[in-house]
């Protein structure tokens, strides 16, 4: 219900968005040198004949040795083919410069405006056609076109400005059909609609606020591509003879003999200008665009932070001394993960986390979206994005610790030793490359000895049986598979190097129910078959009771309670926990009330001071808005961080 | 394709994986389709600009008071503009209505049409040589400048993007990011001049494509000659052209490398280069395809410029020469060549990227 208000969203308030959106612009370096360069040269412009030391058509010095003149003192640019000074005909020059440019860039605006519009908003077959002739005009070479269109009419600056103009809307048509479109059914132009609302009431109330922005910084970018052209007509030979440009400057002294002379001088300023103005009109334009639509500037290959290590160990760990015997795979101790960005405090994504993984084992990973779980399983093999620091921790993977690993050394554990099922399978796999050629990279990446003939076809094939994915799908690519298939195929890429530890980050959750059973068989299954160990992260209780041996309950990014599987469902002593069995339907008991829980997990960047689940709980009480709990031991294997439990057994 | 009852989510997920429902025949002829149509409106398009807007000699020359009647009837005859422009129509400027119960073969339109079609494209004011013959010619000199420089810039600014991506928010980024808008904002021309001054000091060649009379050299040392011509023209547009491939390759490979796909190939154990060469380059590549298909157009306005600093003898020197001569017949035809080529170049691009992805399906 939250966007019931946003109906009436994108009226008013125009000051106080313009003031918000100077607050951010002014921290955008590259914005603010932009519009700096081009605020100079408006001043320039405006106040030419006040800053010019020579009148603009200023002749009458001209004599035999005036002309071509090196810079001195009385001309400090020099002179030019007719003796005149460089930098009084440069001022003058940015006037014309920047009417042409802004004039032309109006009339490419409105029109490229009006049609993006028009067929952004009504789509069919209108927008069909606007867009079609819109390609049409996008692959006719612009400038050898306008040279003819101004050659044939006279070249004067009012028929440069309405051609450049005529020529230039082309791009801002598309960019604001899209943005046209994206707005178009956005929830608050849909209800608009429904409650009756008019088409001119939507574009001007609705649409319009939201294209607009976009519409600036397109006519940023317009005026410096007219800018660009008017130049290079005028150099070309087609400018206004009666209105000395930069280009017609340039055309002068190219066409007259600067280039023999060596008068650099007369070559170089108006050259200058105009690249002072494109360059401040696209790094105003760059700027703009930053601002209005910020993109993250780091990537999976942007390095990791390093890890730290802050001994500290101020809530008790799980360190489970009760599972050092048998054969323990994954030793999880203390881990702790933060989101770090400049000028924030630090998000605490995952706290003092800790477990064991025995081969063979399967715990769930339990608890709302955003409590840290795909975090705290990236973390273990280092995958974090940029933003992501491990602050403290160790993560023994057979007695090794990998968060002293370096990258080398950690990719050689990777998928060999601990492989990853992710999520959303579609996207997890690579879409231009084969699903078989993906599933042999990871052999022949891990096992270097193996030999690259039919065999590893045949283990490819055997990989792919393995899953229920008959062999001749190998050789296609992952948008030819069905949802189910494909993840299918990333259970089988991660079993490639026969790993000992598999992570199933979700790997149900967006298939339907009887592929997700399939996908729980066969996971067990294999567990069963090759001895695997298997973190299974899921929102879902059913499949943890049903296959899980026990289970870790994450809440705000700490373990919340931490059993076996019997202990968590049948005497759950987190208040969490228990809301969560509540909220899962529970078969012998049909007639039971399912609750839900109100509200949703903390955010990370503002955590409540003592319990994080203290907001939510049904038995909170003050000290748990003072005191964080730490985790107590309440037996052989079983935790739980709640005030309520301690002392007890 | 049968009616599926249950689309699957990537059939509605993006513009590039809904082509897949088609076929790649299908959608090849209906690209050549495309092209042949967008070549039609050129065509007519070239036609009407010079019909509709004053300043055609042939017409001008006409109205010159000094002429007798007969030879002011000879001029119209000569020209063809003695019959309408088309059906319905006497002239267009100004405009004056005419039968619309002519034959259409008779009309200036398609005389015109007929005449292209057979190649002639009308005779030069200013050498009174065919116009076909004339640009003939230079059209290679311009596919090998654009196809030079194309293939430098592409290849350099695809290295400096990768590196710029891969290294994003360092000082290699940030400087790769800055040269370039700089290199962006130059124009054209003027990077030619500036360079032409250059080289002059290093005595390399300044005008034309071969220096006088290299003709009677032997077959190698020609070639060596020309690519001596060619190094001054070829490096601005290269520089130009360059920096808007860098700025594209980064922003598009740093999409790429956002994705999941990049995060299972890295927990995979993937080293970095493998990840770039195996995983990324491709798919970053194929955007990259598109926005070289439809900067074509915008190419051959930096030959123009190029061609006229350097005296390079191709179209766009001709356009140069024509407009400096008013000389309309070759500016006409040259206009037409260059925007035929640029389509059909177009063409070509696209074709190229429905191979290279595979999300386009065969059947």
């Amino acid at each position: 219900m939250q966007s019931s208000t946003k109906i009436t969203e994108p009226k008013n308030q125009w000051t106080a968005r313009l003031l918000e959106f100077w607050r951010v612009f002014n921290k955008n370096r590259m914005g603010v040198i932009g519009l700096g360069m081009i605020g100079t040269l408006v001043i320039i412009a405006i106040f030419a004949p006040l800053i010019a030391p020579y009148d603009s058509s200023s002749t009458e010095s001209a004599q035999i040795g005036d002309i071509y003149n090196p810079p001195s003192a009385a001309h400090l640019l020099g002179t030019d083919d007719a003796g005149q000074d460089i930098l009084s005909n440069f001022i003058f020059g940015t006037r014309v410069s920047l009417i042409v440019g802004t004039f032309a860039a109006f009339i490419s605006i409105i029109i490229g405006g009006t049609l993006g519009l028009i067929a952004g908003f009504n789509g069919g077959r209108t927008d069909n056609l606007i867009m079609r002739f819109t390609d049409i005009m996008l692959v006719i070479p612009d400038l050898p076109l306008i040279v003819v269109l101004v050659a044939l009419t006279k070249p004067s600056l009012l028929n440069i400005i309405i051609v450049v103009g005529l020529l230039g809307w082309t791009t801002t048509a598309r960019v604001v059909r899209s943005q046209t479109l994206a707005v178009k059914s956005r929830k608050f132009v849909l209800r608009a609609r429904g409650i009756g609302a008019g088409n001119r009431h939507i574009i001007s109330h609705h649409i319009l606020p939201l294209v607009m922005p976009i519409l600036v910084v397109q006519a940023v970018l317009v005026v410096s591509n007219a800018v660009l052209t008017e130049s290079t007509l005028a150099f070309l030979g087609l400018g206004d003879p009666s209105a000395l440009s930069w280009g017609q400057m340039l055309n002068y002294a190219f066409g007259r003999g600067a280039m023999s002379i060596g008068a650099w001088w007369a070559l170089a300023v108006p050259g200058i200008g105009i690249v002072w103005v494109v360059l401040g009109l696209t790094l105003l334009g760059q700027g703009l665009e930053q601002v209005l639509n910020p993109r993250l500037e780091t990537h999976h290959l942007t390095p990791g932070r390093p890890v730290v290590q802050n001994e500290r160990d101020e809530f008790g760990s799980g360190k489970s001394a009760d599972e050092k015997s048998g054969n323990i795979l994954l030793d999880v101790q203390n881990l702790s993960v933060n989101y770090v960005a400049d000028g924030r405090p630090p998000a605490r994504a995952v706290e003092n986390v800790s477990f064991t993984l025995k081969e063979g084992e399967l715990m769930g990973l339990v608890g709302e979206s955003g409590c840290g779980k795909t975090t705290l399983m990236l973390s273990l093999l280092r995958l974090l994005p940029s933003a992501g620091q491990i602050v403290n921790g160790k993560v023994f993977f057979k007695e090794k610790d990998l968060t002293a690993l370096n990258e080398e050394e950690l990719n050689i554990v990777r998928w060999s030793g601990i492989s990853i099922i992710f999520q959303g399978a579609m996207n997890a796999l690579n879409p231009v490359r084969t699903v078989g050629d993906q599933i042999s990279e990871a052999i022949i990446r891990h096992l270097p000895d193996f030999p690259r003939d039919k065999r590893l076809d045949e283990r490819v094939i055997e990989l792919l049986d393995l899953v229920g994915i008959a062999s001749d799908q190998k050789e296609n690519f992952p948008h030819q598979y069905s949802g189910g298939m494909r993840q299918r195929a990333m259970i089988a890429m991660a079993l490639a190097c026969n790993p000992q530890v598999v992570i199933a980050d979700e790997p149900t959750t967006a298939l339907d129910v009887m592929i997700q059973a399939q996908i729980l068989e066969l996971l067990d299954d294999l567990r069963k078959k090759l001895g695997l160990a298997i973190i299974f992260v899921t929102h879902d209780l059913g499949v943890v009771a049903e296959i899980c041996d026990k289970v870790l309950v994450m809440y705000g990014g700490v373990t919340a309670e931490y059993a076996d599987v019997d202990t968590v469902y049948n005497e759950p002593r987190h208040p969490y926990t228990q809301e969560l069995i509540k909220a899962f339907p529970d078969l012998t008991k049909p007639k039971k009330k399912l609750t839900s829980i109100p509200g949703y997990p903390p955010r990370l960047d503002a955590l409540p001071a003592g319990c994080r689940f203290a907001p939510r709980c049904p038995a909170v009480f003050d000290r748990c808005h003072i005191e964080q709990p730490p985790l107590h031991k309440l037996g052989d294997m079983h935790f739980a961080s709640c005030h309520l439990v301690e002392g007890s057994k | 394709m049968g009616v599926e009852l249950f689309p699957r989510p990537h059939n509605l997920k993006s513009f590039t994986t809904s082509r897949s429902a088609l076929n790649r025949t299908r959608i090849l002829l209906r690209k050549i389709a495309w092209a042949l149509f967008t070549i039609l409106f050129v065509i007519v398009l070239n036609f009407f600009i010079f019909r509709v807007l004053p300043g055609d000699p042939a017409r001008a020359g006409i109205r010159d008071p000094r002429l007798k009647a007969e030879a002011i009837e000879m001029l119209r005859v000569r020209f063809g503009l003695d019959k309408p422009v088309i059906n319905c129509f006497e002239s267009l400027n100004p405009v004056k209505l005419g039968s619309c119960n002519v034959n259409p073969l008779d009309t200036q339109f398609f005389i015109y049409v007929r005449n292209l079609l057979q190649g002639e494209l009308g005779i030069s004011y200013h050498t009174n040589r065919p116009v076909a013959e004339v640009l003939g010619e230079r059209l290679w000199n311009t596919i090998l400048l654009i196809g030079a420089g194309q293939i430098l810039s592409i290849f350099i600014g695809v290295v400096f993007g990768v590196f710029a991506a891969w290294k994003a928010r360092t000082s290699i980024d940030r400087a790769a990011v800055i040269s370039s808008l700089v290199a962006w904002s130059l124009p054209t021309f003027w990077l030619g001049i500036i360079l032409l001054f250059w080289g002059s000091k290093f005595g390399l060649p300044l005008a034309g494509k071969a220096t006088p009379g290299a003709s009677t050299y032997p077959l190698l040392q020609q070639w060596g000659d020309i690519a001596r011509h060619m190094f001054l023209p070829t490096l601005t547009y290269t520089i130009i052209f360059m920096a808007e491939y860098t700025l594209i390759m980064r922003s598009s490979l740093m999409d790429v490398l956002s994705e999941d796909y990049i995060l299972t190939a890295k927990a995979k154990g993937l080293s970095t280069f493998q990840i770039l060469k195996d995983h990324a380059l491709k798919n970053a590549m194929l955007p990259l395809v598109t926005v070289i298909a439809i900067n074509l157009g915008f190419t051959v306005g930096g030959a123009v410029q190029i061609e006229s600093v350097f005296s390079w003898p191709g179209l766009g020197l001709a356009i140069f020469e024509a407009v400096a001569r008013r000389d309309f017949p070759i500016l006409q035809g040259a206009f037409l060549l260059l925007a035929i080529s640029v389509i059909f170049a177009n063409l070509l691009a696209d074709l190229t990227y429905t191979y290279l992805d595979p999300r386009v399906q065969t059947e």
